[in-house]
């Protein structure tokens, strides 16, 4: 934290005090949620059709979330063993994956609130503290940010202290130990499309 | 509590401390805690996953109290918690679980003290005697909503693990979940013998109603979330055993504040 400020003041000296300085990650990220969760809970969303659902939501997700980072972390050293057809099949399937632990909670959005308390940069890492307000309880949830160019983009969400990239990561391990990295993919489609099952018989209602 | 079922509880909970001492000299591992997790190091990523640290070599009798703690919750308690918070407002709910909080205050002092946690145990005790007073005997938390003191957690096993004592290994126990044998044996201490509701008992009988009165109201406050994560995991049991020694770091990071 101190060193980027220390960087800001000695870029700002200069002649050329160009927007040189570290975008603020709040700043960014902040509206990107609000959008996010009006998406979620507006009606026409809840109107929509099950693709249109989510094809839009990951567009939009796709802004400020990167799926890339965050399977690159969930695989480990698996990861570098993966051609670019595997890593590329791999990340659309984590990323459907995870649009599900979104879409699945439509109704509780609405009750919630969300309140951005802390954040912290260190070189182009950054964390940024927020809580969910239901009613009572008061759950902390943290994202992880990378900065890509001038852009902060979010590789894993900290609920409570548990980070989601290292609880898939455990489970992956040991998925990928006893069945290697084709039983992972079966897995995930299969989970997929029980995942999708469901929310399209709920859809009915 | 009558004085046989007070010593039988003591030499249980004695027992079991004594056995987690000395499985831990035995498989002596990793005794002294992390610091602080630091999620802005890549490192963090590449590092063995939590588990490793303690190990779970009891892991397919663990696999099978889970599979049996998974249908005991579906089918008894579950069931069981939402007939009780259909009865129950959510507001009546959440007083029974200040209140029974609220009791276990002065262990937690206790094990603040034995960590060096002098400023949090001032804490807890300021909490105490608030909740206990103004918190109309603990049934609501004006020391967290208006003071700006909020829950905080000290238990022995925390405090064995001060001392240095190891883990042990992980342990899911039939009805109560995750813990290792280190903590676990904390736990009976903290929860049978110091704390004051169940001293208050006469019998086992009556200890055992107040455990299962106790955890079916606390069931009844997180309805649905279990499901929820059970949908989103490929094996629950390792991600509840990951999330487990994650979350147990968060609750034990106490920030570079405590004296």
């Amino acid at each position: 934290m101190l060193f980027s400020i220390l960087l800001a003041c000695l870029l700002l000296a200069g002649p050329s005090s160009g927007g040189a300085a570290v975008p603020d990650p709040t700043e960014q990220f902040k509206p990107f949620v609000e959008k996010v969760v009006s998406i979620l809970t507006s009606e026409e969303f809840k109107k929509d059709d099950k693709c249109q659902k989510c094809q839009r939501i990951i567009t939009v997700a796709q802004e400020h979330f990167d799926f890339y980072e965050m399977s690159k972390r969930v695989l480990g050293k698996q990861w570098r063993k993966l051609s670019k057809e595997e890593k590329d099949q791999f990340v659309t399937l984590f990323t459907r994956l995870l649009q599900y632990a979104y879409i699945g909670k439509v109704e509780d959005y609405a009750n919630q609130k969300i309140e951005f308390r802390k954040q912290r940069i260190r070189g182009k890492r950054a964390e940024i503290q927020t809580v969910l307000l239901d009613k009572d309880k008061e759950i902390p949830v943290s994202y992880i940010l990378i900065l890509k160019g001038d852009k902060w983009m979010a590789y894993d969400i900290i609920v409570e202290g548990v980070s989601l990239v290292r609880n898939y990561m455990e489970q992956f391990r040991e998925i990928l130990r006893k069945e290697q990295y084709a039983g992972l993919v079966k897995k995930l489609e299969d989970k997929i499309a029980m995942l999708d099952k469901e929310a399209r018989a709920t859809d009915g209602d | 509590m009558s004085a046989k079922s007070f010593s039988r509880l003591a030499l249980l909970g004695l027992s079991l401390v004594l056995f987690c001492l000395s499985g831990a000299t035995v498989c002596p591992l990793y005794g002294a805690e992390d610091a602080s997790v630091d999620f802005l190091s890549d490192d963090f990523y590449e590092d063995e996953p939590e588990t490793i640290e303690v190990g779970d070599p009891l892991e397919p009798m663990n696999r099978a109290i889970f599979s049996f703690n998974d249908l005991t919750y579906t089918w008894v308690f579950d069931p069981v918690a939402r007939g009780y918070a259909g009865v129950l407002p959510e507001d009546v709910r959440n007083s029974v679980w200040y209140f029974f909080n609220n009791l276990q205050e002065p262990v937690r002092f206790i094990n603040a003290l034995l960590q060096g946690r002098f400023r949090d145990a001032g804490r807890l005790l300021a909490r105490f005697l608030v909740n206990s007073t103004i918190g109309v005997f603990g049934l609501t938390d004006p020391a967290a909503q208006e003071l700006e003191l909020p829950p905080i957690e000290a238990s022995l096993g925390e405090t064995l693990a001060t001392w240095g004592i190891g883990d042990g290994f992980y342990l899911v126990v039939p009805f109560f979940g995750s813990s290792t044998l280190r903590d676990f044996s904390g736990t009976v201490v903290d929860g049978l013998m110091l704390t004051p509701y169940y001293t208050w008992a006469d019998s086992f009988e009556e200890i055992a109603t107040i455990y299962v009165g106790k955890e079916v109201n606390k069931a009844s406050l997180h309805l649905g979330e279990y499901e929820e994560l059970k949908k989103l995991t490929f094996d629950p049991y390792i991600a509840l055993r990951n999330g487990y020694f994650q979350y147990r770091k968060k609750l034990r990071d106490h920030g570079p504040d405590e004296e």
